[in-house]
Formats: C-alpha cells, structure tokens, sequence
C-alpha cells in the first residue's frame, strides 16, 4: 500500500474515471502532448529528465506535479522549446520539438517561473508588445488587449509602467501576455508561487475559465492544493522520471485508507518514539507511519478502526496524546507516500530553477 | 484553424474548438524587426538612464573641453594641421565619435535586463525570427545614435563649430558614427551574455570609454601626443572613427594613421577609416552572433 513507486511510468491503463483514455490514443496527433522517451541531459552531465512517457489531450488541465529539483521546469521548457531534448520523441501540438520549433512556438504559451515581463512598458504595452509578436491581427489588437486588461483586473492601471506593480500585479500581466494569442496549448510553471490567496484564487478562476473554452493547460505547482482544484489529471516526477499519473481522485484513493494525526505534547524524542510504537502495532503493519510538526500520522486501511488502540498504546507508554483526527487522504498524502517527503512550498519557492540553469 | 465564422466568443476562442488544425499565429520577417525596434525606441525614451549617459555626458565634454581647454589646445591643433581651425570645429567630429560609443554602451545593459527580467526568454519562445529580434534592436539603438549625433552636431554648430562639407556632409557624419558604433554594440552585447550582470556589463564598458578615447586622435593632434599614445592611437578603432569624420567636418584628408592615394582630397581620409571600421564591426559582429545564438539555444547534450 502507499508505494507508489513501483509504477514508474504513466501507464494509461490505469487512469479511472473522468477521461476517457482510449479514444485518446487513437490518434495521438491530436494530443496536446505526447512524449515518449524523453531524456535530457544538460551539457554539463547533469541528467535533470530520464526516460518520462506522458501523453495530454486536447482540452485537458494537466498537472505536473514533483519536488524542487525533480525536472518539472527543465520538461517545461523541453516543450516550449527552450531546451533540445537529448534523446525521445516529443510532440507539441503534433509538432516535433526538434525539428519544428518555430511552429510549436507559434501554437502555445508559456508562462516561465519567474515573473517575465518588461518593467519599462505599460500594462497595456506589454500585452500590445505580446500580440504584436505573436502576429495577432492589426484589426484586432485593440480589442484583445483590453480584453485581456479586463480579465487579469489591470484595466485600470493599464498606462501605468509594470516596474510600478506588486508581484501579483506583474504575475497577473504576465499571464495575460502568455494568453495574448489565445494559443490552444498553455504551459504554467508555477504560476501562483508567491501570490497572496486573493490573487491566486483570481487566476484560478480566469485559468479555469479558459480551460472551459478549450484551452489545454499545462501547470505546475507546488502548492497541491492548487492541483486538486484545478486538475483534470496529474503526474509526480521524481528524480527526473514519472512515477504516478491519474486523477487527484485517484492517487488519494492510491494511498489507500484514512489517515490517523495524532498531536503529541512536545518533548525530547517524543515524536521517534511515538512512531517506534505506531510501526510495532499489529494492525498497522501495512501502514505508513510518518512524524508531522506535532506529532505522527499513520494512513491505513483501519486507521478508522483501530485508531483509539493506538491511542490507549501510546498513553500506556507515557505519552501524552494532546489531539488527534481521523481524515481522508489529500494530495499532500499522496505525495508523501510517493516522494517520502513532504512538499516543501514555504522555503523554497524558487528551488527548481536549480535545475534548468 | 478555428473556425473563423462561428459568432460565439467561446467558439472562437483558440485552436482548441476541436478543428484537426491547431492555430498558429507568427509574423513576417519585417514584421518582426518592426516589433522590436518599436519596443526598444519606446524603451530608449522611458529610461532617463539611457539617454542621460549617452547623451549629456558627451555634452557635458564638448562644453567644457572647448571652454577649458580651447585657448591652449588650439594652438597645437593649428599647428598639426596648418589651417585657422577652431577647437570647437576640431572637437566635434571626436564627440561625436564618443556619442556613438556611450550610445552603444546601453544596447549590452538593455540585453542584460532582458535577461534579468525574463524578456529575453520570453521572446526567444515567441514565433518571432531571432535574427529579426536583434536586427530590430540594433536598429533601435543606431537610430537614437543618429539623432544624438546630430544633436551634438547642432550643439557644436552652436558653439561655434563649422561644417566644411554642409549637410551632406551632417550625414555622412552620423553615418560613420553608426557604423563606428557598431563594433561597440557587439562588444558591450558580447560582454552582456558573458557577464549576465549589469554591473559588471557598465563597469566593463565604461572602463574602456575614456581610455578610447583620450588614447586617440580625438581631443588632440596625434603628433603632439608621446610616442605610446601614438603607438596605442594607431590600433584604436576610435582614431579611425574620429579622423574619418574630421575629415568630412573639415572637408580635408585628416587620416593620421593610415596614407591612401586613391582619391583626391577629403575621400582619402573619409574611406580608409569607413574600410577599416566595417571590418572591425564584422569581426565584432560574428563574436556577438556566434555567443547570442549559444545563449538563445540550450546548454543541453
């Protein structure tokens, strides 16, 4: 239970409910993406990608999930053509990433990590700039523009110079200028990564809205949160390969069971302890134990049923069980059983960048 | 394509209305030159930066250079050249010269900028041809250098300079400050992709400036200035920059370092510096392209 591990590549045989797979694979040219083999090596030895197989139909909000340094970015910019795979096949839009650049380029957007736009240029400007180089119609600049001003909320600071914004601001006119020439395939790396809630609930609205109009998106993000509400299906990247693909319905229902938190009082090795106990319980055999900050969490298919046995063990070893619950498994869980560590949003929200530079 | 007759905006919207064909969208070659070059221009007047140390600093030299040292520099000026040249008439040429090197100074910072803010990715995943993107660059920034040049031209006119040759003559001027220019533009790039620092991107080209220039035959006749500084003048592209467009200021062959018999008078100074300038502008030029096109395309196997 909970070794996610084993499946090492997305296999589509697996996906539930939701999408219907096969129809999908009948003509893969119709597939937003489809990746098949794809390694990267950078030039100085490093493989950040080895051997990912991913396919995305049309229309699909895709997640693309994993910790810092796991290759998200470096097979984000495999697709938008800033990186030359090493080996594989990849196809954008039924474009082939090598060989075809100018046309993937002319069919998507992407939108970097890093907040990109030019602080010396207007709102409005910068969007202009966008539709201008993406060859948006002289006859319809005016009105896509101020569409867009309207829809990521800077119509009205639209002549003000973006060095004047706040990061939300400036994530939001980036996302506009990505979304300029309503490509049919967007990519999203790390979109949200900084953003106050308001601001982030205001691009998942506008990223779900033009997903409904047909867009497929392409998002990464380490906020799991953020991926459970907006995606149709996700993957997990580890150490550069895929090891779980499917709905976040799925992968919770992966980890299998509930999931038992126990809060402990503070104390020296009370937490290592605690786990010690939870492991040599019988009925937990299967399950995961893991510390948290308060104390521990065990996910098992009985949590429910033996959780108040694990609790009267660890009061007869002296422990002090302050709080505790019973819930069904997030994402969080999901990652935790795949990566053995927890997903780390707070400290270091520009880690991944590591690995493209 | 979508279809484009369908009325709904949901129905327009994107390549992904289900058609077999996704949407592209791109532009042509010139398209994109314009893009560019529109973009730095804009660029160019918003930031005080650019214009104030490419523009005042020369200025800040012509004024003071010819209010200070006038009266004894003119002397010698006199005396290498054996006509009644006023300094102002002398220095021009020189300052303008300066105008197209503190000019191309910036094309490197904007790139470095681009970097740093993320613009430069960004366009290299736009459809946009990359030849086209820095040719329309480089067309932005010569264009300001034109301008500027002919500011300080009307500024030294003003002051008392003359234009032997008149306005063919004005553009001519400006047409060898572009093409001096060139050479720079490609060196601070250079610098910009290699350093990806603005720092060290000013610094390094600033440094260079005034050794440039006062190791030259800009502000005084190379035959007053020690035997090093002559050895130093000769295999410094702003000697060729500056005696190219004094001789086109004066309407006389004023080259120093080179002697050509080709033509007669003013040409023998005006083309040797042109010649010797488009080659060291090529051989610049191909460094820059060569590190640009290795830094838009990836550090991958």
């Amino acid at each position: 239970m909970s070794q996610q591990g084993s499946r090492t590549t997305a296999d589509p045989s697996v996906d539930g409910d939701g999408v219907n797979r096969a129809s999908e694979r009948d003509s893969t040219e119709r597939a937003a993406i489809d990746v098949d083999g794809l390694e990267l090596t950078y030039s100085d030895g490093t493989t950040a990608v080895q051997g990912v197989d991913l396919t995305v139909p049309r229309g699909e909000f895709f997640g693309f999930l994993g910790p810092n340094g796991a290759g998200k970015t470096t097979t984000i910019k495999v697709f938008a053509t800033l990186l030359s795979p090493t080996s594989g096949d990849v196809q954008v839009n039924g474009f082939d990433a090598r060989s075809e650049t100018r046309k993937i380029r002319e069919t998507i957007g992407y939108m970097a990590q890093e907040t990109s736009i030019d602080p010396e240029l207007t709102a409005e400007e910068n969007i202009r700039f966008a539709c201008e180089a993406y060859g948006v119609p002289s006859g319809e600049r005016a009105e896509r523009v101020s569409e867009l001003l309207s829809l990521v909320d800077l119509a009205d600071v639209a002549d003000k110079q973006a060095e004047e914004f706040s990061g939300g601001m400036k994530k939001r006119l980036d996302a506009a200028t990505a979304l300029a020439h309503r490509p049919p395939l967007v990519f999203l790396d790390e979109p949200t990564t900084g953003l106050d809630p308001k601001a982030r609930n205001r691009l998942w609205e506008y990223f779900l809205r033009i997903n409904d109009l047909g867009t497929t998106i392409f998002l990464t993000t380490q906020y799991l949160e953020e991926a459970d509400q907006l995606c149709d299906r996700l993957a997990v990247i580890l150490d550069g390969n895929i090891v779980a693909d499917g709905s976040p319905d799925d992968l919770k229902r992966e980890v299998g069971g509930e999931v038992l938190a126990i809060e402990l009082e503070r104390g020296d090795g009370v937490r290592e302890r605690a786990t010690t106990i939870a492991r040599e319980f019988d009925a937990f055999a299967d399950a995961t134990v893991s510390e948290t900050e308060d104390g521990i969490s065990v996910t098992s298919e009985v949590a429910r049923q033996y959780g108040t046995d694990l609790l009267v063990a660890l009061r007869d070893a002296g422990l002090t069980v302050t709080g505790f619950n019973i819930r069904a498994p997030t994402l969080d869980d999901v990652f935790l059983a795949i990566t053995g560590d927890e997903i780390d949003t707070a400290e270091m929200p520009d880690g991944d960048r590591g690995a493209s530079q | 394509m979508s279809t484009p007759d369908a009325d709904g905006s949901a129905e327009e919207y994107a390549g992904a209305t289900g058609g077999e064909e996704v949407t592209r969208s791109g532009n042509s070659f010139a398209g994109d030159v314009w893009v560019n070059f529109k973009r730095w221009n804009v660029k160019a007047v918003r930031n005080p930066f650019v214009l104030v140390v490419s523009l005042a600093q020369p200025i800040i030299f012509l004024v003071l250079f010819t209010q200070v040292f006038g009266n004894v520099a003119g002397g010698a000026v006199e005396g290498a050249t054996g006509g009644d040249i006023s300094y102002e008439t002398y220095l021009v040429p020189a300052i303008a010269i300066q105008v197209a090197l503190a000019a191309a100074v910036t094309s490197g910072i904007g790139l470095v900028n681009d970097i740093e803010n993320g613009m430069f990715e960004k366009v290299l995943v736009t459809p946009m041809n990359r030849t086209a993107v820095f040719l329309g660059k480089t067309a932005a920034e010569v264009f300001r250098i034109a301008i500027q040049i002919g500011i300080i031209l009307g500024l030294g006119v003003l002051l008392g300079a003359e234009i032997a040759t008149g306005l063919p003559g004005v553009i001519g001027i400006m047409g060898i400050g572009v093409l001096f220019s060139l050479w720079f533009v490609a060196f601070s790039n250079s610098l910009a992709i290699l350093t990806r620092d603005q720092e060290s991107t000013i610094i390094g080209a600033n440094l260079l400036q005034f050794p440039l220039l006062f190791l030259s035959s800009a502000f005084l006749p190379l035959a007053t200035l020690p035997g090093w500084i002559q050895t130093f003048a000769r295999l410094n592209p702003v000697t060729y920059g500056v005696d190219a467009t004094r001789s086109l200021m004066l309407d006389e062959n004023v080259m120093t370092v080179i002697e050509v018999s080709w033509f007669d008078g003013t040409l023998n100074g005006v083309v040797p510096g042109v010649a010797v300038l488009a080659g060291i502008g090529l051989s610049f030029g191909a460094i820059a392209v060569y590190l640009l096109s290795r830094a838009s395309s990836s550090d991958v196997k």
